[in-house]
């Protein structure tokens, strides 16, 4: 079940709802436990013993761990853990990948499993890995109740597309919590926000992509090119990110406090500046749980390049199986070391701006790989943008795409620079009469407005895709 | 108010909203056709334990339960104002054009070379078997192309028009569209649905007319009757907006002499036009009782000529102006009919011969023209 549905918002939101504030708090997990799996079982009625099967495991694994704390024993089960969480995610997400590969390199022609991928496995078996590797390393308490376990592992709200919640992010708030009307306000129009974003923006300007990207491009121009691409850049973004805020919204109006996923990242003025803003629980999960235990930055620049690349070839191919991610997660592993070694120093001597329109290029080209997928395509593509093909600078199609998209991509703009943010806190710091009247009525009016534009979309669904399907 | 209470108004709004409409859309009914869509929803899906494991059946549900939210038609209609605010000027393949012209938009790369040259040997079959005349009529987006939105794409199909010529011979081919083009600033489309005017379908008469070499019927432009001012037509529906609806106009010359009509080999009729449709949603019915598969004319035109129309939609307003001209006239639409062309026409065709008439729109044509 995906949050933009008419299903999601007038059926099993309201009787969640309803369920989970109606019942005593001793009931509340259970009740949470039942709806997600109800919400995973709707789309993937086989898969969810998979997940139920996943959460056992980690859970059995956590409490031997305990029991042999101090023990070899316990860094076996650690590794047994692990170990099952990847044949997990590598059977059912890269075994195909791998086999394809193989016979394509050696000739031979071994069959696919041809297996849907279960959506969200590679969120939770990671949430779940988080567990286990904390409770060994002492981080966190082990957790008794299998039920708070399952309700960790399998809750609705991140369950799909993130954020990835850290076990000992949560911890404190599994089995009991409060929640008070100033959180599920908050967390009300969190979601909300998150739900424009998605319906309003991102399914929108995907349009675009969809019609740009099905086109012939070794014919393409380069402004279709450049507008085709930036309208991903905007769909992933908003996509993505309107995901995060309506998972952080849901949780807070449950009494969780989920981590931030996203902070304005077409902002950023160098690639690392990026990946601090961009899908931001990922790189702490990667830099946590990889990183810092390869060694980090602490054992010279040659074992730091390497643990660079072991963590953006990661990152690259958990985002999908297949060749352009895994190009797509080197693409910024490698512009990553050229920002260690030498670019950072130029970077911070140029005026910001000359930053950010570096930025801006090198994650479009980074868009291209990770949308195009075919090497032919991802050729053809970046030629059309940079004029290579010579295929003409705009023509008369360009042009339309551009006209009618140009209010559409500023309000995008508007949308992912932190605008509104500044105004909100420029209106909040003024304590006049006038400013806060005017801030309560904004915050009651357009979180109204855009529930009820956003409600017209979804009903209408024509277009309404879901991106993490690979993830 | 304090912070406390300000909050509660916040959830109180929203979630009004939500369970207002979850407890509206539970209790009302559902519907089996939207009017205003032009097509069939879904219904509830039927449950198995098959289909719920291995079937559609969760897809078919939200089709379902979307399909049949509460106040469907009000929801398209807000986002569809949205787009509009939002400069949007083509919504589901229809251009909102200048002077609240709405116009079908047809993409160049649905037509492509291969396509073109398969319908024009068919055609050029037919023409060399039975010297037809082919009348391909533009569509708006071409003649109307200036109310088009600035940089707008269209198939262009004065270029296919030429091909056209090409392959079937000045002889067979009839130029509507410099007709049209003369008169492209009268109102001969209609602007909420994608056929032509009776008054364009004038200008597409004349035209034959004169490629006939026969003298025209004068049919007066200046004195048609009007049959509905309220028609909004197939585009309308497809953005569901408001807009100023159509007049639909007719010749009243046509109904001087009596006609007998046989639809589909069954249903007779006496007049060409069918008033009952102009209280439908689909009042370009009114011309020829919508679309049949084969439709015989018997007019009060005892001249002893025979006339076979093979034709799409458009020729439905065109064909009672031929009625003065023709003492049978015989109406194919190959949609409808699979059996072997050729030999149909044959058993209709008298002894001295017949005039053989292809009357479609480009698109219409070369998306629907085919025979065996």
């Amino acid at each position: 079940m995906v949050f933009s549905s008419v299903l999601f918002l007038f059926r099993f939101l309201p009787i969640f709802i309803i369920c989970y504030f109606w019942a005593p708090q001793r009931m509340r997990n259970f009740i949470l436990f039942l709806g997600s799996l109800f919400f995973y079982a709707w789309g993937e009625p086989v898969y969810v013993l998979l997940m139920l099967f996943s959460t056992l495991s980690d859970y059995v694994h956590g409490r031997l761990i305990d029991v042999f704390r101090g023990r070899r024993a316990a860094k076996g089960l650690l590794i047994s853990s692990v170990i099952i969480n990847l044949l997990v995610l590598g059977f059912f997400k890269y075994a195909d990948f791998l086999i394809q590969t193989v016979n394509a390199v050696v000739g031979t022609t071994f069959p696919l499993f041809n297996l849907p991928l279960p959506i969200g496995i590679s969120f939770y078996t990671f949430q779940t890995m988080s567990y286990t590797i904390d409770v060994y390393r002492g981080e966190t308490k082990v957790q008794k109740n299998l039920l708070d376990f399952g309700v960790f592992v399998t809750m609705f709200p991140q369950l799909i597309a993130g954020p990835i919640v850290k076990y000992k992010q949560v911890e404190a708030r599994l089995h009991k919590r409060e929640t008070d009307i100033h959180r599920i306000s908050y967390g009300a129009k969190r979601f909300i926000i998150g739900l424009a974003k998605k319906v309003l923006l991102a399914n929108n300007i995907g349009v675009l992509w969809t019609d740009i990207s099905a086109m012939n491009y070794a014919e393409m121009n380069v402004l279709t090119a450049w507008l085709g691409i930036l309208a991903f850049a905007f769909q992933i973004y908003f996509d993505f990110s309107g995901y995060s805020d309506m998972a952080i919204g849901l949780g807070a109006v449950l009494g969780f406090h989920f981590p931030e996923n996203f902070q304005y990242p077409y902002i950023s003025a160098s690639i690392t500046e990026f990946w601090r803003r961009w899908h931001i629980s990922l790189g702490s999960w990667f830099r946590e749980y990889v990183y810092i235990p390869l060694g980090g930055n602490r054992h010279g620049v040659g074992k730091q390049l390497r643990n660079i690349l072991i963590v953006w070839t990661l990152t690259g191919i958990w985002h999908g199986a297949g060749w352009n991610f895994l190009l797509w997660g080197l693409w910024f592993g490698v512009l990553l070391i050229m920002e260690k070694l030498i670019l950072g120093k130029i970077l911070s001597g140029i005026p910001k701006m000359l930053g950010r329109l570096y930025t801006c290029v090198a994650v479009l080209v980074g868009w291209v790989l990770f949308a195009v997928e075919s090497p032919e395509g991802i050729a053809g593509y970046l030629s059309a943008m940079f004029g290579i093909n010579a295929a003409g600078i705009w023509d008369r199609q360009a042009l339309y795409f551009g006209t009618q998209y140009a209010l559409l991509f500023v309000v995008a703009i508007i949308a992912a620079l932190p605008v509104v943010k500044i105004l909100v806190n420029k209106l909040e710091s003024r304590h006049t009469g006038l400013a806060i009247a005017v801030y309560r009525f904004g915050e009651k009016l357009i979180p109204i407005m855009l529930l009820i534009l956003s409600i017209a979309y979804v009903v209408e669904d024509s277009y309404n895709p879901f991106l993490y399907f690979r993830f | 108010m304090n912070d406390k209470k300000n909050a509660y108004l916040t959830i109180g709004l929203i979630c009004g909203i939500l369970l207002s409409l979850t407890v509206a859309d539970l209790l009302k009914s559902d519907r089996l056709y939207s009017e205003t869509e032009n097509r069939v929803l879904a219904s509830m899906p039927e449950f198995s334990k098959e289909e719920l494991f291995w079937g559609d059946y969760n897809e078919d549900y939200e089709k379902y339960v979307t399909d049949q939210f509460i106040g469907r038609d009000k929801w398209i209609g807000i986002k569809t104002w949205t787009d509009i605010v939002l400069q949007k000027k083509e919504i589901n393949d229809v251009y909102l054009g200048k002077d609240n012209y709405l116009i079908e938009k047809h993409n160049p790369e649905d037509y492509p070379e291969d396509l073109v040259n398969t319908k024009l040997e068919a055609l050029k079959e037919l023409v060399e078997m039975w010297d037809a005349r082919v009348m391909l009529v533009p569509t708006a987006d071409n003649i109307l192309s200036d109310k088009l939105p600035a940089y707008a794409l269209y198939y262009d199909e004065a270029a296919f028009l030429e091909q056209v010529k090409e392959v079937i011979g000045d002889e067979h081919y009839i130029d509507v569209y410099s007709a049209l083009a003369e008169h492209s600033e009268e109102e001969i489309y209609y602007r909420t649905d994608h056929h032509w005017t009776s008054l364009g379908s004038y200008y597409g008469f004349r035209a034959w007319a004169e490629h006939m070499g026969r003298y025209a019927y004068p049919y007066n432009t200046s004195n048609m009757t009007t049959v509905s001012d309220n028609f909004l037509g197939t585009l309308h529906s497809r953005i569901n907006i408001n807009v100023r609806p159509d007049e639909i106009t007719y010749f009243s010359e046509t109904e001087l002499r009596p006609v007998e009509i046989v639809y589909d080999l069954i249903i007779k009729e006496d007049s060409l036009y069918e008033e009952r449709y102009l209280s439908t949603k689909n009042q370009y019915g009114y011309f020829l009782d919508d679309n049949h598969g084969f439709v015989e004319i018997g007019t009060g035109c005892k001249n002893g000529q025979t006339l076979f129309v093979i034709k799409d939609s458009y020729a439905n307003c065109l064909i009672p102006l031929l009625t003065n001209h023709y003492e049978n006239i015989y109406v194919m639409d190959l949609r409808y009919f699979n059996g072997r062309l050729f030999d149909f026409m044959e058993t209709y065709e008298p002894e001295d011969g017949m005039d053989v008439l292809v009357l479609y729109n480009c698109i219409h044509f070369l998306e629907d023209f085919r025979y065996y």
